[in-house]
């Protein structure tokens, strides 16, 4: 094609298209990007407390609660005495045929015929993103407001054991007693709420295996546990996504 | 031919001392003398927490103590005697005593290491004593 004829042809660039169709095409694109713009606003405001993607360990200063409670497990240190079992069954009623803590036991090999035992604490993981809370139908359970901690309004609750399959720590019980589901709430009724610090399990562990504290606060034992150098934290299924406030530690 | 003369003198060489080092194991085993090496059940404490295991064979055929070594100075030949004591605990351990006489780090592990080792906990001790523990398994 020669030059002269190629200037006579209308151009193709946006100068000749009409300002209706542009103005169609851009409200396409906003209705899109809005679209999706307005989805990660609402997906951003539901999961606010969450911390799940930098790793197991919050950041410090991105706490949701204040006193955040939470408890710190060091785990080699536990020899099975279950003075803690003893305890919480005696401070919070607990029947024979539940716990709201219990003691696991696993075996790793050290090589040959030999192997160590070791004993994991287990209770409530008082989640940031508790399951339990997201699936019970009469929000009979909720996250207390003030302290973040689980806890459980017996009379609210139906029995309907859909929490118990929700949990993925085999933390909740039913209770034949109250004909509900009983579960740890770190001794928030038996104890906090009557001025104690601590926990019954806390306080009746012989080898300082089990700490309980404010995560929020700098000063506190689980804080600076939790955050001490050079020192291996894990929580048990991360994979939940449940972020769970109870830190597993080696030292 | 030579080759294959010496791989078989090899192989009875090798199958012998298999046969004789399992034969001598399963001596050891019958061996197991109480007069000697003490108590052949093991001793097992439940205070001042559940619950802690001791076994003599460990000790005196395995690490090849005298009874001596032990008793009557750390502990009366009377089994569960030192629980009854006070001064029981890991504190008097760490400061000598009772287990803490060897278990100090040098002679064998310090009594503040590998708690499980001799902590078998409630879980252990119902095996122990044929229990069916409550739980599944993990």
């Amino acid at each position: 094609m020669k030059i002269d004829d190629l200037e006579k042809i209308e151009s193709e660039d946006i100068s000749n298209l009409p300002s209706a169709e542009r103005r169609a095409f851009l409200k396409l694109g906003f209705a899109v990007s809005g679209m999706y713009l307005g989805g990660s606003v609402l997906s951003l405001t539901s999961v606010r407390n969450a911390h799940a993607s930098g790793g197991v360990i919050p950041e410090p200063g991105k706490y949701p609660y204040n006193p955040h409670y939470s408890m710190v497990l060091r785990e080699r240190l536990c020899i099975d005495c279950e003075q803690c079992k003893d305890a919480c069954v005696k401070t919070n009623n607990v029947p024979s045929y539940g716990f709201r803590t219990t003691i696991l036991e696993k075996r790793r090999s050290l090589g040959g015929d030999k192997y160590e035992t070791i004993f994991m604490p287990v209770l409530c993981n008082h989640c940031n993103r508790p399951p339990c809370v997201r699936v019970c139908p009469t929000t009979a359970t909720w996250k207390d407001e003030k302290t973040g901690i689980v806890v459980m309004n017996p009379s609210r609750c139906i029995g309907c054991k859909t929490c118990m399959a929700a949990c993925p720590y085999n933390a909740r019980y039913f209770k034949e007693e109250t004909r509900a589901v009983d579960k740890c709430d770190f001794c928030l009724e038996s104890r906090l709420s009557k001025g104690k610090i601590t926990t019954a399990c806390v306080e009746a562990c012989p080898a300082d295996v089990r700490v309980f504290g404010n995560l929020a606060d700098p000063e506190s034992r689980v804080f600076q546990l939790v955050h001490s150098p050079e020192t291996m934290v894990w929580v048990l299924r991360p994979e939940t996504g449940a972020v769970p406030n109870v830190f597993y530690i080696n030292s | 031919m030579k080759n294959i003369q010496i791989l078989t003198v090899l192989a009875v060489l090798l199958l012998s001392t298999v046969l004789v080092y399992a034969s001598g194991n399963g001596a050891a085993e019958e061996e197991y003398d109480e007069d000697t090496y003490g108590p052949k059940s093991p001793i097992v404490w439940v205070k001042p927490v559940k619950s802690v295991v001791f076994e003599h064979k460990i000790h005196t055929m395995g690490a090849e103590l005298d009874c001596d070594s032990c008793h009557d100075d750390l502990f009366e030949m009377e089994a569960g005697a030192a629980e009854e004591n006070d001064d029981f605990t890991m504190q008097t351990l760490y400061e000598g005593g009772y287990c803490g006489a060897c278990h100090d780090g040098s002679t064998a592990f310090a009594s503040n290491t590998r708690c499980t080792a001799c902590h078998i906990g409630v879980r252990g001790h119902a095996r122990l004593i044929g229990e069916v523990v409550g739980e599944k398994e993990h």
